[in-house]
Parts: structure tokens; C-alpha cells; sequence
């Protein structure tokens, strides 16, 4: 069983495949889960699709698809999570970080966000942001 | 510092939090003046929008004077005074690029929470849920501005704080409205919504060239406001006649309204009939959150051919969208959260040359300890409500 995850960047193909195999840049990730990645250039003045496809080794039948599909849902938002990280740092310069999801867009914050009131002195550390 | 935070539906507290700080390169910090409550808060207030956490900082109009900047902000110095957009931009994504500020690619933290609800992520904004990125607003002594560089307009002159606060969101969204019917000079504009939106929609269009604009509204002091401030030529009071339809039909020679604005979105509240109690039912149990009348009504109304433009906020889902008519009448809807970084320049420029003095909007203003009383206020339209500004 496949699953897909992608984004574009606003950037030519050899500078985001450059970008990408820059190591302060590169979503290691997606090396831990074996995510096969491509990259295209999109129409236009759009840049270029980042495409990444994890395999899930998924018994027959319904059933087994539909396991594959739960178990697949988590590495495929930390995949979606990587891709915007790796977005934001290319086009920005930096991570994303609102005072919900300090630590900039991760999968894990989306059931547990913090307040959206500024961090005590003890969290910016934890959150990388210090 | 102290801020207003939202602590359950329909309540909202001034509370001791920590100070706002630096946290990437691109921000910096506002001290902030002034600060306005926006129809929008409502939404918020009363539960409709999901993704509020208690303690959330509210507010997404303010401007302040900057006291602090990462290393990464050129533009901004400390001790410039700044109107804050409520949209946060990162100024380089694609969107951005071709001025789309209000659906940046990259501001909001929790994208992968709102393209589950909308399909794809839309840009953060300040003080205004997690889906939008769970950002503190500006209902507080200070806030953090990401993006600095990108957003704040530097006021340069000694106008009041009131005369340039609003175009942090509600003159340029009206402004956004008005634009979107493409005015070229005669036509007959239909305003739903006699709000602080509304207002501005109705003030925009009379700048674009509009001929007549028709101001709808069920309160008569708003209606009042829209016809001796904003500059509407005609009123409709649904609360005395609500065939509105009818009424804008009857005003136009049978036409219809060449443009029709809503500026009231899901917080409707002029739907009689079966169809209210279906919403009604439906968002008792919330399986619908979006109160459409006003919506349903502009379709209905709109000439053919017609431009229906949506600046009223909707959050959800929406029965008995009249598709029928928008198809068969050749409609084109327009809509959006305001885009505020593109009109931030021309308005604030049409202030200074004395154009339009957006302060007339303004009708309470209280100390942010008095928050509280002032959402109240805002909400049952008492003591003739139209617009509270906050001071820290």
C-alpha cells in the first residue's frame, strides 16, 4: 500500500534538490522511514513538486488496507510535517512558530496545543526557540 | 503583562500572562495603543469556530509602537509606530508573491489542522483559534509580530490612533468588498450588514464611484450611521419588512442590485421560516455552524449577471446554499479573508489626503480591563454598539 505526500516550493528543481541534500536543511525523517522522494518542476512560475511515497507493507484484503491506512496516518502527517518544515526554511528562512505550536508545525501538537498566550521562560528552550 | 483571553463560550477574562518574546529572527514586539474588538471575535466568543483553547489571547486589530526586533527585521526599528495587518504573511511564498497575503503558504503552524477542515491551509491570523495557528492576539499590552518586516505600516504622521487603527482588518476588508464589484462608475450596490465591515463596504464603494448603495440592516441606529457617515443612499430595516429580496427589487426598477456584499456572514440573524428552523436545529446539535440568510438572500437578490461579494466570515458548513439561482442566474461569487498587506498603502493614503476619517465608526471605548463588558456590549447591540476600541 502507498502513501503520497507533497508540496511545491518556490524554487527551481537543482536549487531545492541542492537545498535538500544540504544536511542543516534536510528532512532526516524521511530517510528513518525509507520514503522514496522526487522532485518536479511545476507549471509556470510555481517552482517545483516535492513528491514522497512511503511504502506500508499491508496484508490482503479490506481489512488489511484499512490497517495499513490507520498505521500509515501518522508517518504520513510527520512526512507532511517535514516537507512544510523544509518549505518554510527555503522560502522564509525559518521555522514557523505561533505560541499554540512553538515548536513550528508538528503532527504530535495537534490534539495537545498550548494556550495561545506567550511561553513561560522554561518552555522556550523545550521548544527550540530560544 | 495583562491580555483578554477567551475562557469558555461566551466568556472572556483579563488575566496576568507572560510577556510576548522573540522567537525566530523575523519578529518583533509591539507594545500596543490601541486595540479594537471585531465582529469576528464574536464568532469566537459564542463557540461557532472550533479550535479555542482557554487562555487563547484574543483580538486582531491593534497597532502599538515597536520595542523590540529580531536580528533578520530591516524595516522596522524600535520606536516606529505600527498598524498591524491581522493576517500574518511571510511576504515569499508563492500566494504572497502575487499579493494573496491572506492565504500565505507558510504562517500557519497548524496547517495540517486546517487542511483537514477547508482543504488546504490558509495564512495564520492573530487571536483567532488554532486553525489559524494558535497565535496570541492583541487584546493585551503587547504582542509578538512574526514576519515584521512584511506586515506593519509604519505611521509616519501624528494622526490618532483611531483614525489609522482599522486598517489593521476592517476598512481595508470593506474596502476588499467594495473592489470586488467592480464599480466603473453608475451602478447599484446592496450592502447586507449595517456592521463596522459594512460601514467601511459602503464607505469603499462611494470611493470607487458607486451610484447608489443600498445599506440592510435591522438595528436603525446602524442604518442611521450607514446613511449619515458611510455615505449609503437607500435603507432597508428587515426588521420591519424582512422580505428583503423584495425590497431590493422593489428599490432597483426590478433589476436587482448590480453587486450585492454580504458583511455579515454566519452570525445572520434576519432568517424567518422553515428554513431558520432548520439552521436552527441543525446548529443546536452542530452538525451546520454557518447561519446563511444573509448569503441565500444577496443570491436571491442579485441581478443577473451579477457579482456577489462574500466578506462576512463564515467557519463551516452551510445548508439550502440557493445554487439554482447563483447557477442559472449567471452569477460570479468573489471572497476571502481581506488580502490587508496590498490595500495597507493606497488606504492609509486615502486617510491623509482626508478622503474618509475611518474614526466614525467608533462608539465605545473602554480600558482592556473593561473587556469583558465590552464583548457583552458588542454582542446585544446595547447602548447603540457599532464599534469598541480598547486601550491597555
Amino acid at each position: 500500500m502507498k502513501l503520497h505526500a507533497a508540496i511545491t516550493v518556490l524554487r527551481p528543481r537543482d536549487e531545492v534538490q541542492r537545498l535538500w541534500q544540504d544536511p542543516a536543511l534536510h528532512p532526516r525523517y524521511l530517510d528513518e522511514i525509507d520514503a522514496r522522494v522526487t522532485f518536479d518542476p511545476a507549471p509556470g512560475d510555481r517552482g517545483t513538486e516535492i513528491h514522497v511515497t512511503l511504502e506500508h507493507d499491508a496484508p490482503g484484503g479490506k481489512v488489511g488496507k484499512a490497517v495499513a491506512k490507520v498505521r500509515g496516518a501518522m508517518p504520513r502527517a510527520k512526512a507532511m510535517d517535514e516537507l512544510r518544515r523544509f518549505k518554510q526554511r527555503v522560502e522564509t528562512g525559518v521555522i514557523v512558530r505561533s505560541d499554540g505550536s512553538p515548536e513550528g508545525e508538528r503532527a504530535e501538537r495537534k490534539l495537545d496545543q498550548r494556550p495561545a498566550q506567550p511561553l513561560h521562560e522554561n518552555e522556550l528552550a523545550e521548544a527550540g526557540a530560544s | 503583562m495583562r491580555a483578554n483571553v477567551w475562557s469558555g463560550r461566551n466568556t472572556v477574562q483579563v488575566e496576568n500572562v507572560p510577556d510576548p518574546k522573540i522567537l525566530n529572527d523575523r519578529d518583533a514586539i509591539v507594545k500596543i495603543t490601541s486595540t479594537a474588538i471585531c465582529g469576528s471575535d464574536l464568532h469566537l466568543y459564542d463557540g461557532y469556530v472550533p479550535t479555542m483553547e482557554r487562555g487563547d489571547i484574543l483580538g486582531h486589530e491593534f497597532m502599538g509602537e515597536v520595542v523590540e526586533v529580531g536580528k533578520g527585521v530591516g524595516k522596522l526599528h524600535v520606536g516606529d509606530r505600527v498598524v498591524v495587518p491581522f493576517p500574518i504573511a511571510c511576504g515569499d511564498c508563492w500566494a504572497c508573491r502575487h499579493e494573496l497575503y491572506s492565504v500565505c503558504e507558510n504562517s500557519n503552524p497548524n496547517a495540517g489542522m486546517a487542511e483537514k477542515m477547508f482543504g488546504h491551509s490558509t495564512a495564520g491570523i492573530f487571536g483567532y483559534s488554532h486553525l489559524t495557528g494558535g497565535y496570541a492576539g492583541g487584546q493585551a499590552e503587547y504582542a509578538r509580530v512574526p514576519f515584521a518586516d512584511v506586515g506593519p505600516i509604519k505611521i509616519e504622521d501624528d494622526l490618532p490612533d483611531e483614525q489609522v487603527l482599522f486598517l489593521s482588518d476592517i476598512f481595508p476588508t470593506g474596502y476588499m468588498g467594495a473592489e470586488f464589484c467592480e464599480i466603473q462608475g453608475g451602478e447599484v450596490i446592496a450592502v447586507f450588514g449595517a456592521g463596522p465591515v459594512g460601514q467601511f463596504a459602503i464607505a469603499s464603494a462611494v470611493m470607487l464611484g458607486a451610484e447608489r448603495i443600498i445599506a440592510i440592516d435591522q438595528y436603525a441606529y446602524r442604518l442611521d450611521m450607514a446613511r449619515n457617515k458611510a455615505g449609503a443612499t437607500d435603507v432597508i430595516n428587515f426588521a420591519e419588512d424582512p422580505d428583503i429580496v423584495e425590497q431590493l427589487k422593489e428599490l432597483t426598477g426590478g433589476r436587482g442590485p448590480d453587486a450585492v456584499i454580504d458583511a455579515v456572514g454566519m452570525e445572520a440573524a434576519h432568517g424567518h421560516g422553515v428554513v431558520h428552523a432548520v439552521d436552527r436545529v441543525k446548529q443546536a446539535a452542530r452538525s451546520e455552524s454557518d447561519r446563511g440568510h444573509a448569503l441565500r438572500d444577496a443570491i436571491l437578490a442579485c441581478r443577473p449577471g451579477g457579482i456577489v461579494s462574500v466578506i462576512g466570515v463564515y467557519g463551516g458548513l452551510l445548508d439550502k446554499f440557493p445554487s439554482g439561482a447563483f447557477m442559472n442566474k449567471g452569477l460570479t461569487m468573489k471572497s476571502g479573508q481581506c488580502h490587508v498587506q496590498r490595500y495597507l498603502a493606497p488606504l492609509y493614503e486615502h486617510i491623509r489626503n482626508g478622503d474618509i476619517d475611518p474614526s466614525f465608526v467608533v462608539t465605545h471605548r473602554l480600558p482592556l480591563g473593561e473587556a469583558p463588558n465590552g464583548y457583552e456590549t458588542f454582542k446585544h447591540k446595547q447602548d447603540e454598539c457599532v464599534k469598541v476600541v480598547l486601550k491597555p
